[in-house]
């Protein structure tokens, strides 16, 4: 371990550096000229990307904390969105970080905190033929799809096509929303009204 | 051109950073000098000059502090909190302009880190993630004033995000864009949102005081009632870095505010002057660096004029008034907008 | 341009425009009340009624699409809403007359928004031709009945119901998004028609596809509650409001129905090709390699066997009805199987029928459990002699249920199994007669105990209000009359199966 006197200042620096970094690469990614770093930088960002979102999903699978799950649910969120941003979805992007991780997520949180769960063991089981079922089918589910993903998709999206650039921003977005989607959109405001008049009915202690 | 982006890139980021770092040192002197000021007490005075050293020697004790972490704290979390804290406060910074562009060793060098076209949401997605830190802290530290303060906190702050990018909505319409430079462009002469804006003006106003946890918004650390809040079990840099975050997000609300509604780095018909592009750059960033100093120190002086709100005041603020106003701003600009332009 | 396209749209559009309108309506009104009152449902009554008269106007429109291609009117989606509306309306006189509703404390005008929903949104599932719309549509409907099924708050099973309805209802919405996702990265369209050209001009990997279909059917299977998406029926029926139960077992499964049959003819047709008629026989041509036919033969066999082998053992009238729904589903996809128009139309004449023989069991049942406090088959005991009008009828729903000749249910089966013999899948038409065989054993044991075992202790004579009786018979005569005088709706069913973009 580190001495006493010098742990504060790394501790105050490592929670500096991420911040740091992620400005630096914010940087980066929205400077459009870049192209020529599409074959390393872009696809080592990619990489690392995955594999964290991965990492995360897993240890969220794993953990027996409730809380310790939903935080490397975040995570995954990050890389997910991380890995849009790469691929030019800016606003799929931004809207993955203040949906999921800002808004749904705080709420998860906030659920598993006035639930209160003190003996987090009774929440986990052992190993029985029930656990090592479901790991099985997901197992299979997995390679399933990866093998036909694979199979389909495999010369079919090779690069990032070129028109990504302008299909990925909010203005394109918009406009098609506004115009061939308008439909669903409005749609969609049904299906909100409909789930906000139910949570109301489900959650409201007394009709008066 | 890469390496020149990096370059670049890496100094913006380091001078805004040191920046910001240094603001939060002095608001907080800032803080203690006004605040004593409007309770007709004298403040620090005793460090250098009229106290002006006074922040150094506060960053010294907090880092020679013990750092203490209660034994039954969930240990990872408890550390983890803190860093979300201050991430989130200085990363918001890098879509905020500070300037137009400053011609310097022959090339143009723009005045903002990154010119992220969907800005604002890069700001609200951020905004939304605040919470994380004090919720986590508070649930972590074991002890039930700071779970309390939590709770308070990931509540209000959701409440109040709603408004809060409702009322930027104003804003994006009139400007027809959601990167913050074209909103400042978009403010040239008379033109600040403020005026064009007014309900959207005092709407987001409101709810950045309730983002930033700053009174009459501080349920989350109400003292009367919760010892600290969320930060009762922490010390040492630590608890430096919420104090850290708490102003680094006061100030970068105040820029957020300046940008999105007062004008920007916007000086009145300053471009029209005729004055030596140099000079009009740097004046602009003068400008700018006025407006925050103004801002944040009227959030001082909110604090020490406004008592707190009580809990259900809080929710019936957010809910009842908030929340209508700011979508009545948005029906009455967009049908004004639907009128003009046609 | 843009703007004519949509306001042509919506002059196509009224029936559904109206009962958005009236959710609006309902919501707001009811706020001017304070006392419990039934202004919400005849608001809604007068709102179905509404769009049923808009519906009718549409009867001769040509089949098109509205809405830049994702809604479309055809007589296929006007049967659908007629039958709807139909059941929408029952619904809502049952719940006026449902002791169960009545005497709970709470207000209702959320109850008949979202009954209203639900219906919109089995509308929408009806004439949707765009993956994205047909999940939104399927999410309207399901919300609504989400909260309908928990809509006794205080009653435990109604929670339950509610709270595992929400569980399957989102893992299989999911497993459906899931597979729409993959069908959209091989076709790189959300559009049906376009999703079909991609498939007839390209060549794709089957697997992947197959694969594909198998999410989206998780989707439609837990709509219809076909076999391996079954789970949550029997809980959900019983747990239930009555009149949701009666609600979720026509309108939902008639809506999801629709969105079947028009996602799986329409994608999957092998656009450019001609339909063959040979030896007087039409038949859609289906993309070549792809067998999902035979995957809906086996679903439609697993389901009506489990159906009707599983309700045998139940004691609970709503448990039964709930697993004879779940057969009467498997019947209705038999028909599916032989992917031909003779097969489409005795499978909208089956539902048909279906509407007033389901919902006329369900009413029947809500009267006896209105009357006689329980829902025990065992408790029913020499009831018949007591109220022998709703015991006739109910003997007419469970005797067309099992398909005895001279009643409506009679005839749907016999128009499913005469397209599967006409198409040659026999072994089909065996195993569905197998089963309509064992169903009779179930059926007939509600009659036993109704008829043939004298009642014990009280044995006065139970009588209903007028209006019940006139609703039951509503039901019931229905049923009778169909199983004799089928034309028309044989016809109208025939005329229905014009879907659009379908050759």
């Amino acid at each position: 371990m580190l001495p006493n006197w010098l742990a504060r200042p790394a501790l105050a620096g490592l929670g500096l550096s991420p911040g740091y970094s992620f400005i630096l690469y914010l940087a980066l990614i929205f400077n459009h000229n870049l192209n020529f770093l599409q074959f390393t930088f872009e696809n080592i960002l990619i990489l690392f990307f995955s594999l964290l979102a991965v990492f995360g999903a897993l240890m969220m699978v794993t953990r027996k904390n409730p809380i310790t799950s939903a935080l490397y649910l975040i995570l995954n969120f990050f890389c997910v969105s991380a890995i849009y941003l790469l691929l030019r979805a800016q606003f799929i992007a931004i809207i993955q970080v203040l949906v999921y991780a800002g808004a749904i997520m705080v709420l998860f949180l906030f659920v598993i905190m006035l639930l209160n769960l003190h003996d987090e063991s009774k929440l986990s089981e052992k190993i029985t033929y029930k656990k090592l079922s479901a790991i099985l089918i997901s197992l299979l589910l997995f390679s399933v799809l990866a093998i036909t993903v694979y199979f389909s998709y495999m010369n079919k999206y090779r690069e990032i096509h070129s028109s990504a650039e302008t299909i990925g921003t909010i203005e394109v977005i918009g406009n098609e929303l506004y115009t061939t989607f308008s439909f669903p959109f409005e749609l969609v405001s049904f299906v909100l009204l409909a789930a906000i008049v139910g949570a109301i009915v489900l959650a409201k202690k007394k009709f008066d | 051109m890469i390496t020149e982006l990096i370059i670049t890139s890496t100094i913006k980021i380091t001078l805004v950073i040191i920046v910001i770092l240094t603001g939060v040192a002095y608001s907080v002197y800032a803080e203690r000098r006004i605040s004593a000021l409007i309770q007709n007490r004298i403040g620090p005075n005793r460090v250098g000059p009229a106290g002006l050293l006074q922040p150094i020697a506060d960053v010294l004790k907090l880092l020679l502090k013990e750092d203490i972490v209660p034994a039954k704290a969930t240990k990872p979390i408890h550390t983890l909190a803190p860093m979300i804290s201050i991430f989130v406060a200085l990363c918001t910074i890098a879509v905020v302009p500070f300037g137009d562009s400053i011609h310097l060793f022959s090339r143009d060098i723009r005045l903002q880190i990154a010119d992220v076209n969907i800005g604002i949401l890069y700001i609200l997605a951020l905004t939304s993630l605040g919470v994380y830190g004090i919720t986590l802290s508070g649930w972590s530290s074991n002890n039930k004033y700071s779970l309390f303060g939590g709770l308070r906190s990931s509540a209000q702050m959701i409440s109040y995000e709603l408004s809060m990018g409702l009322s930027v909505v104003g804003v994006i319409l009139m400007t027809g864009s959601l990167s913050l430079q074209d909103i400042v462009l978009h403010q040239f002469g008379w033109k600040w949102n403020i005026i064009l804006q007014p309900i959207g003006f005092i709407t987001f106003l409101v709810a950045a005081f309730a983002e930033t946890n700053r009174a009459p918004f501080d349920l989350p650390e109400a003292e009367p009632e919760l010892v600290g809040g969320y930060h009762t079990e922490y010390s040492s840099m630590k608890f430096a870095l919420f104090f850290l975050a708490e102003y680094a997000n006061m100030i970068v609300s105040s820029t957020v505010i300046v940008t999105l509604f007062l004008g920007g780095w916007q000086f009145p018909y300053l471009q029209t002057f005729g004055l030596p592009p140099l000079v009009v750059s740097l004046l602009q960033v003068f400008t700018f660096v006025i407006k925050v100093v103004a801002m944040i120190v009227f959030f001082i002086w909110v604090r020490w004029s406004i008592p707190r709100f009580r809990y259900d005041q809080l929710m019936n603020l957010g809910w009842k008034v908030m929340l209508p106003l700011a979508l009545a701003n948005i029906v009455i600009t967009a049908l004004l907008i639907a009128i003009f332009r046609s | 341009m843009l703007t004519q396209q949509i306001l042509d749209g919506l002059s196509k559009f009224y029936p559904e425009t109206i009962l958005s309108v009236t959710i609006l309506v309902i919501v707001f009104v009811e706020l001017f009340f304070k006392k419990k009152t039934r202004v919400s449902g005849w608001i809604a009554m007068a709102g179905l009624a509404a769009a049923m008269l808009f519906t009718f106007l549409q009867v001769n429109i040509p089949a098109q699409t509205i809405f830049f291609q994702m809604v479309a009117v055809d007589p296929f989606s006007y049967f659908f809403k007629v039958l709807l509306i139909l059941s929408g309306f029952l619904i809502v006189l049952f719940t006026f007359l449902s002791d169960e509703i009545r005497s709970s404390e709470f207000k209702t005008q959320e109850y008949y928004a979202l009954l209203i929903a639900l219906t919109l949104g089995g509308f929408l599932m009806a004439s949707s031709v765009n993956l994205l719309m047909m999940y939104l549509a399927l999410e309207l409907s399901s919300l609504s009945s989400y909260v309908l099924a928990g809509y006794f708050k205080k009653s435990n099973r109604s929670s339950e119901a509610a709270l595992k309805y929400v569980i399957y209802g989102g893992v299989s919405s999911g497993l459906m998004l899931f597979g729409i996702s993959l069908i959209y990265g091989i076709c790189g369209s959300l559009d049906m028609f376009a999703i079909s050209a991609y498939l007839s001009a390209n060549p794709v990997n089957l697997i992947t596809l197959l694969i594909a279909i198998f999410l989206m059917l998780a989707g439609f299977g837990y709509k219809i509650s076909a076999v391996p998406f079954h789970f949550w029926t029997p809980d959900v029926y019983e747990g239930s409001p009555m009149p949701v139960t009666a609600l979720l077992s026509v309108s939902s499964k008639a809506a999801g129905f629709a969105m079947l049959i028009r996602f799986f003819l329409v994608a999957f047709q092998n656009a450019g090709h001609p339909t063959i008629t040979t030896e007087g026989l039409h038949q859609y041509i289906t993309l070549p390699g792809l067998h999902w036919p035979e995957v809906i033969a086996v679903i439609a066999v697993a389901t009506m066997t489990l159906g009707n082998v599983v309700a045998i053992w139940q004691d609970n009238l709503k448990r039964l009805l709930a697993y004879s729904s779940i057969a009467q589903a498997g019947y209705m996809l038999l028909a599916f199987v032989v992917v031909s128009p003779q097969g489409i139309s005795a499978m909208l004449t089956y539902l048909a029928v279906y509407l007033f023989m389901n919902l006329g069991a369900f009413f029947a049942a809500i009267l006896i459990s209105n009357k006689y406090k329980t829902e025990n088959i065992e408790e029913m005991k020499g009831i018949g002699y007591r109220s022998p009008l709703l015991c006739v009828s109910m003997a007419v729903f469970m005797l067309s249920l099992s398909g005895i000749p001279m009643t409506a249910g009679f005839i749907g089966k016999f128009y499913i199994f005469s397209a599967l013999i006409n198409n040659g899948y026999i072994w089909l038409a065996i195993i569905g007669l197998m089963n309509s065989v064992v169903s009779l054993y179930y059926y007939i044991k509600i009659l036993k105990n109704m008829f043939l075992i004298r009642p014990q202790g009280d044995t006065g004579a139970v009588s209903f209000g007028a209006g019940y009786s006139v609703l039951l018979l509503a039901l019931a005569i229905p049923t009778i009359v169909l199983g004799i005088f089928f034309g028309p709706l044989t016809k109208f069913a025939e005329y229905s199966v014009q879907i659009f973009g379908l050759k």
